[in-house]
């Protein structure tokens, strides 16, 4: 479904960017895209986006070329942004309509689709906005603004989802609620993280960028997990000292794990 | 000590425009600041023009109908304004473009830490107004009309006002703690 062959891409010339990335990613599979801070996570979910585009290398959507020239060709558009639609990490970046009922009517009245109304009730139910569906959005606590950007995006009834980060701004409530909410989805799933507890509930499979924002892991998340030296090299993890009665002792350590 | 002559002859330049009032002498001033951009001059004049456009055509119009509807217009006095706005945004241009502001104000520690502040602010916004513009086009199958557009453009200048004066609150209070204020209290 998704084809990815010796991506590189810089934002700036003579700055290091994203290293020969070469990913396959099948119809259905749950991906996380897992590295530190500055590994380029982000920017490989714009380029699958097609919002930024490649200084070498080949990205196929379903076969097709998604290049500059194609996404500025219509029909391309028109299929394209509503197969594949991008959760930004900042849900107030995807917000500009002044209800709640005009942001998810967004994609579906571009369309012209028919039932607008009908979809914007069924999501706003499921996405418990229902009661939200006449207030601005700006109104709403960032945990909502997240479920109303999903409404938005899922009412497209898209193939893939992209998640940048998609639980920085939420409590641990509503993150666990997310994780529960994205695993009921069926379709494909490419989320961005850096937390190693919550990779495991993101996908099975897991990608890993190194430092150099190159892949270093392309495989299961349990066994990633397993190999605390390889997440420690990609700045996941560190080795932390500490004394117990006088004896110095020294192991691997996260923040974020169970 | 470059850096700092030339940020003294800017203000020089900008203090001797502001007070000139024949639209002559000002277009005299046009190519010699077009000289001073050099290599430059073709980018720094398009993008002076492109930066002042919008604005000046919105007052010059409203200017000419206004007054041409009193019976008061003066075109020398149209021509004077925008002759004035072009030459103080391009020689800002040029500004940006050929001296280091950080090196210039480097004399004064206040100016620099105000200088820090605002650069980071810009590049912060910066980056912000990118992810919106990319948002919008992520979330648009079909090209987004003029109504959507205009939507945008208001929540997004509104949410950066907000945004700027949160931010400004909590760059004052972190400069207040790290005791930036305390020779002016």
């Amino acid at each position: 479904m998704i084809e990815l062959t010796g991506i590189n891409h810089s934002y700036r010339k003579n700055r290091s960017g994203l290293r020969d990335i070469n990913l396959t990613i099948e119809a259905g599979e749950s991906v996380v895209l897992l590295g530190a801070n500055g590994t380029g996570k982000s920017s490989l979910l714009k380029i699958i986006n097609g919002l930024i585009f490649p200084a070498s290398g080949r990205y196929l959507f379903e076969g097709e070329p998604v290049t500059k020239r194609s996404c500025r060709r219509a029909d391309f558009v028109r299929e394209f942004r509503q197969s594949v639609v991008l959760l930004f990490q900042n849900p107030d970046a995807m917000i500009f309509n002044p209800t709640v009922f005009d942001e998810i009517a967004f994609g579906p009245r571009q369309l012209g689709l028919q039932d607008v109304d009908d979809k914007v009730r069924h999501w706003a139910h499921l996405l418990d906005l229902e009661h939200y569906l006449d207030r601005p959005p700006f109104q709403l606590s960032s945990g909502e603004k997240q479920r109303l950007c999903l409404a938005a995006l899922l009412i497209l009834d898209p193939r893939v989802l992209l998640l940048d980060e998609p639980t920085s701004y939420l409590d641990p409530g509503t993150t666990g609620w997310l994780v529960d909410f994205l695993r009921g989805l069926e379709l494909t799933t490419i989320s961005s993280t850096h937390n190693l507890s919550l990779a495991p509930e993101l996908g099975r499979r897991t990608v890993l960028l190194s430092r150099d924002r190159s892949v270093a892991y392309d495989g299961p998340t349990d066994e990633l997990l397993a190999d605390r030296e390889l997440l420690k090299t990609a700045g996941l993890t560190h080795i932390h000292g500490h004394e117990h009665d006088g004896v110095e002792h020294r192991h691997y350590h996260t923040h974020d794990w169970d | 000590m470059r850096h700092r002559l030339l940020l003294l002859l800017y203000l020089a330049a900008v203090l001797t425009i502001t007070s000139l009032h024949d639209p002559v002498l000002l277009a005299a001033l046009l190519p010699v600041a077009f000289l001073l951009a050099g290599r430059d001059l073709i980018d720094l004049a398009w993008r002076a023009l492109a930066a002042m456009l919008i604005f000046n055509s919105v007052i010059s119009i409203s200017y000419a109908v206004i007054a041409g509807l009193r019976g008061e217009f003066a075109g020398g006095y149209l021509i004077l304004i925008n002759l004035r706005v072009y030459l103080l945004t391009f020689l800002t241009f040029l500004l940006a473009r050929k001296v280091n502001l950080f090196s210039a104000l480097s004399f004064s520690r206040t100016l620099s830490t105000l200088l820090s502040l605002a650069s980071s602010q810009i590049q912060a916004f910066r980056r912000l107004f990118g992810e919106f513009n990319q948002a919008l086009i992520s979330r648009s199958p079909v090209r987004p009309g003029p109504r959507d557009l205009y939507r945008h453009a208001a929540v997004t200048g509104s949410l950066f006002l907000r945004r700027a004066l949160n931010d400004m609150t909590d760059i004052s209070q972190a400069m207040r703690s790290r005791g930036f204020f305390i020779n002016s209290d």
